[in-house]
């Protein structure tokens, strides 16, 4: 049953494009943790602690998304653990975008001079308050670039979760498609929406680099 | 010195190694109360190293480092509390970038010592005021000169009221220009009587302020004795090689 592409199906694209960011925004929360405490290891003076955080970035990177998705949604059900697709979402997109995110900061803590690290510790700061007061507030300004880079990597791939049941963005683009056959207009108009999801965030990580470039003053 | 007085710092047969390699082979040397000790010599003799194991920044593999009773190198001992008694400035002067000169100065009162903000502002003015630059207290590190910067990093460490204070070659990274404004600073804190440890190239600064000086050489103490003597009448042909060299 053949129909045209109408205003309609725009806004069926709009609307879908709520999954899109509410996927985006799981996964950045959720990762952002995991890549909170990977960093932290990564960068620990113990080091069995920083292995785990190898293994772990070397483990997640190592595997495809697609997959961590299909063994928590189709995976767990078959050894009898019902997972609805939030939290099989939720726990692969954590679990992909930990180990990336932790990657980026593990970067940027590690690119501030050991001499900063020195000086705080020869004033009697301890590791937190040397991290929290001295090399996070540094670290920032160098992880904001790849962390909006990574952002707008995450916001396109969550078009894979459409394989456990999300009609977000790009899945509402094929059944639009398969309805109306107009595959060039439709996806032209799914990628025109995507570009404006991602195009603020490029623009705005640009102008907070460049204000913290001046070191605030 | 007095006789019955306890040294303030004792190092005794202090060994440091990174990997096999020795920087300091056996390194004993007692600092009183009020000294002013200038570590001379070579670079790769051990002076950086032996000035870092006073607060721990080094660890050490022999002997032992005393500070206050105190011994450093105890894997039991506080270091960050040690620390607060035990000010360090760096060549490269490591304020921190993006901190103002008043955050740089009351980061540590406030965060360790817990002092309140008003009271932490009143004393980053003191002790900027004892370096000279009591208006640049808003100012950010990168429009200081290195002189400046390197006199704020003098500022912060006094701000914890250290009793002891090391410096690690402190003028070597700085414009000529720029190196008498630090000694004289220096000058200034040791006529106030604060016990001070530094490693120099100043060799005439370490004549004039030091009251003993320490020639290091292999990871040794070399020689050591009474400043203006030691550099007038050395001993050893390595310190007196080292003194032409220096001395041009």
């Amino acid at each position: 049953m053949i129909r045209e592409f109408n205003l309609n199906d725009v806004l069926y694209l709009v609307a879908a494009m709520r999954w899109t960011l509410a996927l985006t925004a799981i996964a950045f929360a959720g990762g952002g943790l995991v890549g909170l405490m990977i960093a932290l290891l990564r960068v620990s003076s113990l080091p069995p602690l920083r292995w785990i955080g190898t293994i772990y970035v070397l483990a997640v990177q190592g595997t495809p998304l697609l997959a961590w998705l299909f063994v928590f949604f189709f995976g767990l059900s078959i050894v009898g653990v019902e997972v609805s697709p939030w939290i099989a979402a939720a726990a692969s997109y954590s679990i992909y975008a930990g180990a990336f995110l932790g990657e980026i900061w593990r970067g940027a803590l590690q690119a501030i001079p050991r001499q900063q690290w020195e000086a705080g510790s020869s004033l009697g700061l301890s590791f937190g308050q040397q991290l929290r007061y001295i090399i996070v507030p540094q670290a920032t300004r160098l992880a904001i670039p790849p962390t909006v880079g990574f952002l707008v990597q995450l916001i396109k791939n969550t078009s894979l979760a459409a394989v456990i049941g999300f009609v977000e963005l790009t899945r509402e683009g094929q059944l639009t498609t398969a309805t109306t056959f107009r595959p060039f207009t439709v996806y032209l108009t799914v990628a025109a929406l995507y570009f404006l999801l991602c195009f603020p965030l490029t623009q705005a990580s640009r102008r907070l680099e460049r204000r913290m470039l001046h070191g605030a003053h | 010195m007095a006789p019955t007085e306890q040294p303030l710092v004792e190092l005794q047969d202090v060994v440091k190694r990174y990997g096999t390699h020795t920087v300091l082979n056996g390194v004993s040397l007692a600092v009183g109360k009020g000294e002013i000790i200038a570590i001379i010599g070579r670079s790769g003799s051990g002076k950086s190293t032996m000035l870092r194991c006073v607060n721990g920044l080094e660890p050490i593999q022999g002997g032992s480092v005393r500070f206050e009773g105190t011994t450093v190198n105890d894997p039991g001992t506080d270091l960050r509390k040690l620390r607060q008694h035990v000010g360090i400035v760096f060549q490269s002067f490591n304020l921190f970038p993006h901190l103002t000169v008043e955050k740089n100065i009351t980061l540590a009162p406030k965060v360790v010592k817990g002092m309140a903000p008003a009271e932490a502002r009143a004393l980053a003015g003191r002790v900027l005021a004892k370096v000279g630059l009591a208006e640049k207290i808003d100012a950010w590190p990168d429009q200081l000169s290195g002189g400046q910067q390197q006199r704020v990093a003098i500022a912060r460490s006094l701000a914890m009221q250290p009793t002891l204070m090391l410096f690690d070659e402190i003028t070597s990274a700085l414009d000529p220009e720029l190196v008498g404004e630090v000694l004289k600073t220096l000058e200034e804190m040791a006529a106030e009587g604060m016990t001070m440890m530094l490693v120099t190239h100043e060799i005439g600064f370490a004549r004039k302020v030091a009251d003993r000086v320490v020639f290091m050489h292999e990871g040794r103490i070399w020689e050591e004795g009474p400043a203006a003597d030691t550099l007038a009448r050395p001993r050893t042909p390595e310190l007196e090689t080292f003194l032409s060299a220096v001395l041009h």
